[in-house]
């Protein structure tokens, strides 16, 4: 039985690199953080010796010559872990995926083909370097060993059996992992390797350190064991299918989709499982934007050569057919921009729903019955104009937000403790005061423009959907303004007029109301942001 | 024609955003002739209010607005003095009840005190407001009706506001149809909070931080518009077209209000004579005393001066202050409290006669105008400095019972948003993340002196942020308009303010957060200028050192010091001046003091008074030092700038350097009387007055040209005058604290273990860090022994060994050690000592793990069960142990056995035990050093530089002793650790390192270029290789820096006392 195990030191910036490999001579910088501050969070020896540090803003870093600066991107990091698993399961299947940059392969039985254990790890060294990450590599009978020899040793170690703990005696204690805590003790005690801390009289230790201090002293001495935790392949609901005809049409599409949906979900079935969401990718064929009509001295941009969509669902869901009206309404509402080569669709899992009806519960409509409803609405209306009305907590008039439509959970039966936050008493406000108001006021929208003439500050005449009309009174202005630190700031002067519209308006033209009838009471305003004046609405 | 008769400033606490001050101008700006000022609860703006409207001749009226039981404020205008009487009582009724900040008035109080008062019926907090908002019409009429009860029909104004808002003209037509109907008079404001509109933004920040949420989520907490501002009385006109009787009643209600701050009736109390004489008679009994004991009988100058004074102090009744002021210093004295007097007391002979300063001002022939004028028509100031700490708090108690609650209080302190704290508010107010927060706050301090590039942009982006972007940009905005806002009130450290009558008639009086204390709520500046005596009692920790160390040598030495009766000219200590050893002397420890000092060369007390007030910001700008300098070395010639000044200028070489020097120029050259002298002494003291020094410069030059001063000497003499605008000391106060100086030189001198154990247990203090002032006694031959559990107690003690005093370093230092904690252990310790480590972890269990461990670390428990000593990782080892104890059932048992030994068993001849020896290995020199920093501050050992000696002499650095003996100009390299880093705003950029090795410490001067050039390095980097040309001129010793490079010799932790 023997493990190798495979380090790659630095890793965040083994994996930038990685991705950048003419930046291995360079001196780089990591940053990452939220903006607008980002720290150093890596640096590779160069940087460090030219003055980088650690937690350094990027401001500072950037006043360093000669030092390439980076953002940190995950999706790099997951590459380069990813790859390093690929080298693993290059050589053998018994892999244990122990840390984004450590992997540990147990190596029993490949001499046969690779021959000794250093001409393993050699190859294994080879291959890493093929896929651009620098390691440090350590073979050893026990997997501990191996795990901490590749962290603390450069290059190639092989521990023999029986050497563990002498060959490990070198190794700072921080390279065993310990607590931040045990490892400041140790350092107080002035313990700094693992010989100093095999030496330490195990039962005296475990008086001090505990049970922690037990387990580091086996590891410092290489008497800690354990088997190997092979990494489980990630199981993914995906499907994909590539099309050996560009397919442009909802319909054949709609075929296709709902032969993945099947499988889809019968594999989400067979786990007992349901999707909460699903991810639809469409590979497209090269095409150009279409609104690229207009006269212009640039070149032709390409559209982009994929299409992505998210279906997400308020109740996770398994039922095929549901799930493809959903996609095939929301495919409606935006479709691709060219055909489709290529689809991939993907469930992300979730455990299904369990709902227990009472018979004393009113009924309520069947939440995927609903979700539809409500896709179908969407997709007529548009979907930023579906869901119920929100008041925002705002003295900009007429602010309101849309809420998505949710089925009642059981907890919005239960009455609720009186809350005292402001939303919830202006809500309470708010009804009182529609409880008294006597006149009810259609606001239009969108907000309609008009042409305003003023007499002595006063609107005196108004222009407004094609009709004129004099204004016989007017009673304002009354002023808001706000939201000064936002770039979308208002004011604004409200007025509210009677208009009386001059009826030879309609009479010309019939696609103009009747105009009398349109007389009446309206709340205009003037933006002074915009400098336009708009009519807001109108009371019954 | 329109006058705003509600108006908030920004001492409403958040809830207005303009200065007083703001306010005003803007009135006279729009034409106004008055206008009224109505903070919430209090008037604590009207001072600042009244004397800006009194300079640019507008009537400021008072009143506030006072919150209800139910929620709601009175709009409260003052008509008459009973009326602010009045004002003043229900509000500290209110506010002396109330939690700080809180309060309410019932309406039983408001008709107590209603009296003089007239009632507005309030904008949308007012009572009307509320009355309509809860019941309609009726209840508005009813509310209305009830305000007349309690004010009387006249008194009462139905308020109009008009803001654009639909609301409140609903509440106006209610409001317009009650009046009708109760025959009341309307009245037209704007319910100002700020003075422009764009302060509209500072107003909703601060609503943001009232109500702890953000500009994102305060939604309509916030103002509807920016209408609260001040309005023109046109646009007031226009917007109350409709009813022009409301503009017309601001008018005829602001020629009601008569009453001003100028009436505001205070008194001084008056001192209880025992036998019931005036008390200009008891005052000059104890003045005549004092003058015998001080001068003796016949002293015929003395005399004159001290009957010339008492006469003016008679004249001007100020009798009862002083005799006031001896009170509380006979107090000090006879609980052996040090107490002595500073500031422009020390020119009166009567001061000094009656004890209250120490300075001779007859000798010193100090100008007593300066402390009082009948001109001036202000009250003396006398401050009082005493030890900080319990003592100074003895002396004010002593106060609060002699004269009543409601008789003294402490005057407030204002405090200001600054940069840091407007930075932080302002940034959770725009929802910034902690991390931003962070580093936009840390951006804001910066170094005293800035250069051109030093701008705010430049430290933006150096810190990763975009001055572009919108949000940073309106961060960047609104911090420069919160600057100087009031933020709350707090409490002035030493400023008290004692009354004839009650105190609450003429200022409103609110609870300290301290308990017990009762504050003005006006700052010292405002009770100053509305003619309220204050006595200042100000803690100073010098003084603090002074009696403790006094103490201390009474206790140890045996032998009892006077401060009053030190040798006058000991040579040791003039010797120790003039060579700049001054480290932990008063006033002369500073790098710049000691650059000086060897070229001042100080004989005599004079020389020492002169010191201390060379070295401050008007001498410096004004070029001031080198010529004095010069002619004291022979190297330049007396001149007088004219022969007039003679007499003023002869002892300080024809160059002025004190304040009453330059006054006194101001009357002999240029005419100008003891009360014109004092004026321009006012004009000095404000930084911003640049026209008043104008208006002062022609003044001086009209008075110079009639003295026949010619147009050069004219110009000398202009120019010393106008740069003490920047700060100069007065004399008498550099001799106040000359005599401190050269007390804490003489103590140090000779009895230096004292001096070092009391300063140690003063800190902070001072100039510089513990760890230099203990490198500095031991330099000077103390030795200083480190914290030990078995005999160190809290504070810094001396023990006594074979060769002399030296000092055993006390628990204070131990950083984290809790101080309840050190003194249960020193009390156990006094009970019988430690046998180990468990021992003491089971006497003391409230010790943590982590004060065991730094005691551990330090080496405070190497000698706990012996005298042989284990190491400090042997001790370590133990505490892991004695932290893992076992359940409190157990620990008992192990306890009472130890409780069961005899305590003949104790530690005497113990030897270590094996169980306290450890499998470690002892600590390296290094890591010694490394632990005695991060637990102490300090080590007593070997300094970190004197460790790496031999390698230092092979790279040519010399040691700082080393220095004196090297010629001007040689190129040399120094080393040291950094102990203070300063940029004084008056060195043009220069920066000032101080270096500390094992042998003393050197500096190094900083060019801008340089500094600009190793930033990261001088300012990060604690131990610094500094090379460049030495600079040996009269025994000053400093190193040009050329290159810098940083010094990685140890890792300990030291720190440095910087000044940016």
């Amino acid at each position: 039985m023997a493990f190798a195990s495979i380090y790659v030191p630095n890793f965040l910036v083994q994996a930038a690199v990685r991705a950048e490999p003419q930046l291995r001579a360079r001196a780089v910088v990591l940053v990452d953080g939220t903006p607008p501050i980002w720290n150093v969070v890596a640096a590779n020896e160069a940087a460090l010796q030219a003055g980088i540090e650690l937690g350094m803003a990027k401001s500072q870093a950037a006043q360093f010559c000669n030092v390439e600066i980076r953002h940190r991107s995950r999706l790099q990091e997951k590459s380069a872990h990813a790859a390093l698993l690929d080298l693993g399961a290059s050589v053998s299947p018994r892999v244990e995926d122990t840390a984004p940059d450590t992997i540990i392969i147990d190596i029993a039985g490949l001499s046969s083909l690779f021959g000794s254990e250093e001409n393993i790890a050699r190859q294994l060294m080879q291959r890493a370097s093929d896929l651009g990450l620098i390691t440090h590599i350590a073979v050893s009978s026990n997997l501990e060993v191996a795990l901490h020899a590749a962290r603390g040793f450069a290059g190639i170690t092989l521990i023999a059996s029986g050497e563990e703990a002498k060959r490990l005696g070198g190794l700072p204690v921080r390279a065993l992992l310990p607590s931040t805590e045990i490892l400041e003790t140790l350092e107080r005690w002035g313990v700094r390797n693992c010989a100093a801390l095999a030496a330490l009289p195990l039962l005296q230790l475990s008086e001090r350190l505990g049970q922690e201090g037990v387990r580091l002293h086996e590891l410092a001495r290489g008497a800690s064991l354990r088997s190997i935790v092979l990494a489980e392949p990630g199981v993914r609901f995906e499907e994909e299918m590539a099309l050996d005809f560009a397919v442009a049409e909802l319909e054949p599409l709609a075929f296709l989709l709902g032969r993945l949906l099947d499988q889809l979900c019968a594999r989400l079935e067979a786990r007992a499982l349901a999707a909460c969401a699903i991810r639809l990718r469409f590979d497209l064929e090269n095409s150009f934007e279409k609104d690229f009509q207009v006269l212009d001295d640039k070149p032709p941009r390409l559209a982009a050569k994929t299409y992505e969509k998210v279906l997400g669902l308020p109740v996770p869901m398994r039922n095929s057919k549901m799930l493809l009206k959903l996609l095939r309404l929301q495919l409606q509402a935006d479709p691709p921009h060219a055909s489709i080569v290529k689809i991939v669709l993907c469930a992300e899992p979730s455990r299904p729903r369990a709902a227990q009806g009472g018979l004393f519960l009113p009924s309520c409509p069947d939440p995927e019955k609903l979700e539809l409803t409500i896709s179908r609405l969407a997709n007529l209306v548009g979907t930023s104009n579906i869901g119920s009305p929100e008041l925002i907590d705002t003295h900009r008039p007429g602010e309101f937000r849309m809420k998505r439509f949710a089925p009642a959970s059981d907890e919005s039966q239960i009455p609720q403790k009186n809350g005292s936050t402001a939303t919830a008493q202006a809500r309470q406000e708010d009804t009182s005061a529609s409880r008294r108001a006597a006149t009810a006021f259609r606001i239009f929208r969108p907000e309609v423009q008009a042409k305003v003439e003023l007499q002595d500050g006063y609107p005196a005449r108004i222009y407004f959907r094609g009709m004129r009309g004099n204004i016989v009174a007017a009673s304002g202005p009354w002023r808001t303004s706000g939201d000064w630190w936002r770039e979308d700031a208002w004011q604004q002067d409200e007025w509210e007029v009677d208009i009386r519209f001059d009826a030879s308006a309609s009479s010309r033209n019939e696609r103009i109301p009747n105009s009398r009838a349109q007389d009446g009471l309206y709340r205009i305003y003037y933006d002074s942001i915009r400098t336009a004046w708009f009519a807001r609405g109108r009371y019954d | 024609m329109y006058t705003e008769l509600h108006a908030r400033s920004a001492f409403s606490f958040l809830e207005g955003a303009s200065l007083p001050e703001e306010l005003a101008s803007v009135c006279k700006e729009y034409g106004m002739a008055s206008m009224a000022l109505l903070d919430r609860d209090g008037v604590y703006g009207a001072p600042r209010f009244y004397l800006a409207a009194k300079k640019i001749e507008i009537a400021a009226h008072i009143g506030a607005e006072v919150t209800s039981a139910e929620g709601w404020r009175y709009p409260l205008l003052v008509e008459s003095r009973e009326g602010y009487r009045n004002l003043c009582r229900l509000i500290t009724k209110m506010k002396l009840r109330a939690p700080k900040g809180k309060g309410n008035v019932s309406g039983a109080e408001v008709a107590e005190y209603a009296a003089g008062l007239v009632c507005l019926t309030g904008g949308e907090e007012g009572p009307l407001a509320h009355a309509l908002a809860e019941g309609g019409i009726e209840s508005g009429t009813e509310c209305v009706r009830e305000l007349c009860e309690l004010f009387g029909k006249q008194n009462v104004y139905v308020e109009l506001q008009r803001h654009f808002l639909r609301e409140e003209e609903t509440r106006n037509h209610a409001a317009i149809e009650i009046a009708e109907k109760l025959g009341l008079p309307l009245l037209a404001t704007n319910g100002v909070r700020h003075a422009l509109p764009e302060r509209r933004e500072v107003l909703d920040v601060f609503t943001c931080i009232r109500h702890h949420r953000t500009l994102a989520t305060a939604g309509r907490l916030l103002a509807r518009n920016s209408e609260l501002h001040m309005k023109t009385p046109a646009e007031m006109a226009k917007l109350f077209s409709d009813l022009p009787e409301a503009i017309a009643n601001t008018q005829l209600l602001a020629s009601r209000l008569q009453f001003t701050l100028k009436d505001l009736g205070y008194e001084f109390p008056k001192y209880p004579v025992p036998d019931g004489k005036p008390q200009i008679h008891f005052l000059r009994q104890r003045a005549y005393e004092g003058m015998i004991s001080r001068y003796g009988p016949n002293d015929e100058r003395a005399r004159l001066q001290i009957e010339r004074e008492l006469n003016l102090i008679e004249k001007l009744r100020l009798e009862g202050y002083f005799l006031i002021v001896w009170d509380i210093v006979r107090f000090c004295r006879e609980r052996g409290i040090l107490v002595q007097g500073r500031g422009s007391a020390a020119n009166s002979a009567v001061c000094y006669a009656l004890g209250i300063t120490a300075v001779d001002s007859v000798k010193m022939g100090l100008l007593f105008e300066r402390f009082l004028s009948e001109e001036r028509g202000e009250w003396p100031d006398i401050d009082l400095d005493l030890p900080s700490g319990d003592q100074r708090e003895l002396a004010i108690q002593y106060v609060y019972e002699r004269y009543g609650k409601l008789g003294a209080a402490m005057t407030a302190n204002v405090i200001t948003y600054r940069g840091r704290s407007a930075a932080r508010e302002i940034g959770k107010a725009l929802s910034f993340n902690p991390e931003t927060l962070n580093r936009l706050t840390s951006l804001v301090g910066a170094w005293e002196y800035k250069d051109a590039n030093d701008t705010l942009a430049r430290q933006f982006r150096d810190a990763g942020f975009d001055m572009h972007h919108p949000q940073i940009r309106k961060f960047f905005e609104l911090c420069l308009q919160f600057q100087d806002l009031p933020r709350h009130l707090g409490q002035h450290s030493g400023g008290l303010v004692v009354c004839q009558g009650q105190l609450d008639s003429i200022v409103p009086l609110e609870q300290a957060t301290m308990p017990g204390r009762v504050v003005v709520q006006w700052d010292k500046d405002d009770c100053a200028d509305m003619g309220i005596v204050k006595v200042d009692l100000l803690g100073l920790g010098m003084m603090a050192v002074l009696e403790d160390c006094l103490q201390i040598i009474s206790k140890d030495y045996g032998e009892e010091i006077d401060l009053g009766h030190l040798p006058a000219d000991d040579p040791v200590v003039y010797s120790t001046l003039q060579k700049a050893d001054t480290i932990g002397m008063f006033q002369v420890e500073s790098h710049a003091q000691m650059a000086c000092l060897p070229r001042l060369w100080p004989e005599c007390f004079y020389d020492i008074v002169v010191q201390v007030a060379i070295i401050r910001p008007g001498p410096i700008v004004g070029k001031m030092v080198n010529p004095y300098l010069k002619r004291r070395q022979g190297r330049e010639v007396v001149d007088f700038l004219h022969p007039s000044l003679k007499p003023v200028l002869e002892r300080t070489l024809g160059v002025p350097l004190f304040q009453e020097q330059l006054l006194r120029m101001a009357m002999i050259a240029a005419g100008f009387t003891g009360g014109e002298a004092e004026e321009l002494r006012r004009a000095l003291g404000f930084k911003r007055s640049e026209k008043r020094m104008k208006e002062i410069e022609v003044k001086l030059r009209c008075g110079m040209d009639k003295n026949g001063i010619t147009s050069e000497a004219q110009e000398k003499i202009v120019q010393s005058i106008t740069s003490f605008a920047l700060y100069g000391f007065p004399e008498s106060h550099a001799a106040s604290f000359a005599l401190l100086a050269y007390a804490s030189a003489y103590l140090k001198c000779h009895y230096l273990a004292a001096f070092t154990a009391a300063i140690l247990n003063n800190q902070p203090m001072g100039f510089y860090q513990p760890d230099t002032l203990v490198r500095d006694a031991q330099r000077h031959g103390l030795k200083v022994k480190p914290i030990d559990v078995t005999c160190s107690d809290w504070l810094c003690q001396l023990e006594k060994d074979s060769q002399g005093f030296c000092v055993r370093l006390g628990l204070r230092y131990v950083k984290s050690l809790r101080g309840d904690v050190a003194l249960e252990l020193v009390a156990q310790r006094a009970m019988r000592p430690f046998l180990s480590i468990d021992d003491l972890k089971f006497r003391v269990p409230m010790i943590q793990k982590s004060e065991l461990t730094t005691l551990a670390e330090i080496g405070a428990l190497n000698f706990i069960g012996g005298k042989q000593g284990v190491h400090r990782r042997d001790a370590l080892w133990q505490i892991e142990r004695a932290a893992r104890r076992p359940g409190p059932l157990l620990e008992v048992v192990e306890g009472a056995e130890e409780e069961l030994k005899p305590a003949s068993m104790e530690v005497e001849a113990a030897p270590i035990s094996p169980a306290m020896q450890s499998p470690l290995a002892a600590m390296t020199g290094e890591e010694r050093l490394v632990a005695d920093f991060r637990g102490t501050g300090m080590t007593v050992g070997l300094h970190p530089m004197g460790h790496h000696r031999v390698e230092m002499k092979r790279r040519d650095v010399r040691s700082a002793s080393e220095l004196f003996n090297l010629p001007d100009g040689m190129r040399v390299r120094i080393a040291g650790g950094v102990i203070t880093r300063q940029r004084p705003g008056t060195a043009k950029g220069f920066v000032f390192l101080s270096l500390e090795d094992e042998t003393g410490i050197s500096n190094a001067i900083i060019t801008p270029q340089l500094f600009e050039k190793y930033h990261v390095v001088i300012v990060h980097q604690q131990f610094l290789l500094v090379e460049g040309r030495l600079q040996n001129q009269d025994g000053v010793i400093s190193v040009k820096a050329e290159t810098i490079q940083p010094l990685h010799i140890t890792r300990a932790e030291t720190t440095s006392h910087d000044f940016h």
